[in-house]
């Protein structure tokens, strides 16, 4: 049988609500400055220097992490619940977590730190109405490892962001985490996803 | 009479004697043997009254939402006559869960296995094909139907309870009736909550959540101790005492036999900064104007008079109750937050504790408002209380770290055998002038409350019957 080459599969036709706007080609120089931006945001987040991953966010920041709901097929939009969720926080209550984790000496929920991973892969990007905004949605995966248990705390979410280009980066405007669980795993999030 | 006769663990120590009435001290053990676990879930958790939700989660005729009843799933929904009811959730014919669902609206629920079905109200609607009757003719359909709790609502909040000819809601609460009535009866339209509850997973025995519910304040002191730390929340203002917390520890504690609890704390500071005049000068009415309660805007004030009696507004002016428990597992929390403008926010929140085994616990949180607030109030609310309770809360991730190991302590072959201490008591008793009954002492938060958390949760563990 003839081997027949694949068909590339439109962008548009696998784009999600997040990503409507024209799609940014993986691999592209634009793509790839997004993506670094992803991986040294983790970094600084895994290596707990919350102050330098603060500067990266921007005034305008809305962050975001809707509570899900088990609902059945035909409501799977009902599953996302953005009434209470489980961050609803803006630019200065961001600041404000960052200051108790780094600025007390009693933040206790990560204090001793938890040790983390923060694997993020999925990358997709899409052009916005606004020349320097681009939103890019990508899956996270965190490992939480607390003192001495052997066992980890997963949490699996999508991020769905808005990055604004910054000079040769980024700042994040706006970031929700569409996190998996409907009953969450880990005691708390006192880390940021 | 209830007679006590304490049921015996495996290696022959009586559950009675984990307690020690003379000197104040619960034995490790409670916390981590899977023997008391299973006698909790019958004694306690299949007798007294156990929060299930708020009604306006389920306003429309149909509406259900899934929950837990110690270690049962129940079906909490509203039947076509508008009543709540509590089902279990259990399929009559095999055991099924009749939903997998967390929430949804339907008059028929059908049961995914074999297709028994139920209305809202536990009623057996009958199984598939009819005429070849699956559910046979030994019992009839009207002993067919889903088991049913006993349900009460009080201010919207959805109880129930397995003691179907047990004490009433009201019997239940006792005198402690008295205090939440002005936290969850007081406006002429009530509270309703702003979406779902968050839920997460703590590794800990439900009661190291469940005690520390039961009005504990010294710990505010260490594990809270960044609230004097930094930003918004920092006590720097002359005769706040800094960083130190202790100020905020004064006021009014009240318990009751039934181990409910309610830390009543002086507003006094707080109305004086927004009033600039002393509280002793000012009237009810001015002082409930000039710091209306958590979650209330000036506005709403009126409300309070045609829903509480004048001994309520009296305490609510001076020391309302601002955190607390309902036994077994329930806290709540109407706290008022200082913002960075100098005014007051409200957050009005419950949680409860759901055992999920010896060592593991589901939090359930729900977040209020008044019916009554306006739409930017109830904003900053919702804001306000995810950012500091909750999941993410900054006051309550540092709790949800501290009762895991608790729990791995009372593990121990050693530490099973330590004891947790309740030995600072009260030598003091209600402030003078102080309308509420209960169990009432005034001061510096002490271990009573706590400990009449105790006492009951050993009353019920041991009672006949």
């Amino acid at each position: 049988m003839e081997a027949k080459a694949m068909t590339p599969v439109s962008p548009e036709k696998v784009a999600t609500p997040e990503l409507k706007g024209e799609r940014v080609p993986l691999g592209s120089a634009l793509y790839n400055r997004i993506v670094e931006f992803l991986y040294e945001e983790a970094a600084l987040l895994d290596q707990i220097r919350l102050q330098e991953w603060g500067a990266r966010l921007a005034p305008d920041l809305i962050y975001t992490a809707p509570l899900r709901e088990t609902r059945p097929m035909d409501q799977l939009n009902s599953s996302f619940v953005r009434t209470v969720q489980h961050f609803h926080d803006d630019w200065r209550s961001v600041m404000g977590r960052i200051m108790r984790l780094t600025g007390t000496k009693s933040a206790w929920a990560e204090d001793p730190p938890s040790r983390t991973r923060r694997l993020i892969t999925n990358v997709m990007v899409a052009k916005t109405a606004k020349p320097d905004e681009f939103s890019v949605t990508s899956y996270l995966l965190i490992t939480r490892s607390r003192f001495n248990s052997p066992e980890y705390d997963l949490i699996s979410a999508e991020r769905r962001d808005v990055l604004r280009q910054d000079g040769e980066s980024f700042k994040l405007a706006r970031r929700e985490i569409i996190v998996d669980q409907a009953v969450i795993g880990t005691p708390n999030f006192a880390i940021f996803l | 009479m209830l007679t006590q006769r304490s049921p015996v663990l495996s290696d022959n120590t009586k559950v009675a004697d984990l307690i020690s009435p003379n000197t104040r001290e619960v034995q490790m053990r409670a916390l981590s043997d899977p023997e008391v676990y299973e006698l909790e879930m019958e004694r306690i958790f299949g007798k007294v009254w156990l929060l299930l939700g708020h009604e306006s989660e389920i306003p429309q005729s149909g509406d259900f939402v899934v929950r837990d009843m110690g270690s049962d799933s129940v079906i909490v929904s509203r039947d076509a006559e508008g009543a709540v009811n509590v089902l279990l959730n259990v399929c009559s014919h095999r055991g099924m869960r009749v939903s997998t669902l967390d929430c949804g609206r339907t008059q028929i629920h059908k049961c995914p296995y074999h297709g028994w079905a139920f209305r809202p109200n536990g009623d057996f609607i009958g199984s598939p094909v009819a005429h070849e009757c699956m559910h046979g003719k030994i019992m009839s359909k009207e002993e067919l139907g889903l088991k049913k709790a006993r349900v009460t609502l009080y201010g919207g909040l959805i109880f129930a309870t397995w003691n179907i000819n047990g004490p009433s809601f009201e019997e239940f609460l006792g005198d402690a009736k008295w205090y939440y009535d002005m936290l969850f009866c007081r406006t002429d339209r009530g509270m309703e909550v702003l979406g779902p509850p968050q839920r997460f997973i703590v590794r800990a025995n439900w009661k190291t959540a469940g005690e520390q519910s039961a009005a504990d304040g010294f710990h505010t002191l260490t594990l809270h101790r960044w609230l004097g730390e930094v930003g918004g929340y920092a006590k720097k203002a002359e005769g706040e005492g800094g960083a130190d917390l202790s100020p905020e520890m004064y006021g009014v504690e009240v318990s009751s036999p039934h181990g409910h609890a309610l830390r009543c704390i002086d507003l006094g500071r707080k109305i004086r900064r927004l009033a600039g005049m002393d509280p002793d000068q000012l009237s009810v009415d001015q002082k409930l104007h000039a710091l209306p309660p958590a979650g209330m805007t000036k506005e709403m004030v009126g409300q309070l008079a045609k829903n509480l009696t004048p001994d309520q507004l009296k305490v609510m002016a001076w020391m309302p109750p601002q955190v607390g428990g309902m036994f077994p597992n329930v806290l709540f929390g109407f706290v008022y937050i200082p913002q960075s403008d100098g005014t007051i926010v409200g957050s009005m929140t419950l949680h409860a504790y759901i055992p999920r085994g010896p060592d593991k616990l589901e939090f359930v949180n729900w977040i209020f408002a008044e019916k009554d607030a306006p739409p930017e109030l109830r904003e900053k609310m919702l804001k306000q209380t995810i950012q500091l309770f909750g999941t993410s809360g900054m006051i309550e991730q540092d709790d949800s770290d501290t009762w895991p190991h608790m729990t791995l302590s009372a593990k121990g072959a050693m530490g099973r055998r330590m004891t947790m201490k309740y030995q600072a008591v009260f030598e003091t008793q209600a402030p003078k002038g102080w309308p509420g009954p209960g169990i009432v002492n005034e001061g510096f938060t002490k271990d009573d409350t706590q400990w009449h958390w105790w006492l009951y949760w050993r009353e019920l563990m041991t009672a006949e019957g």
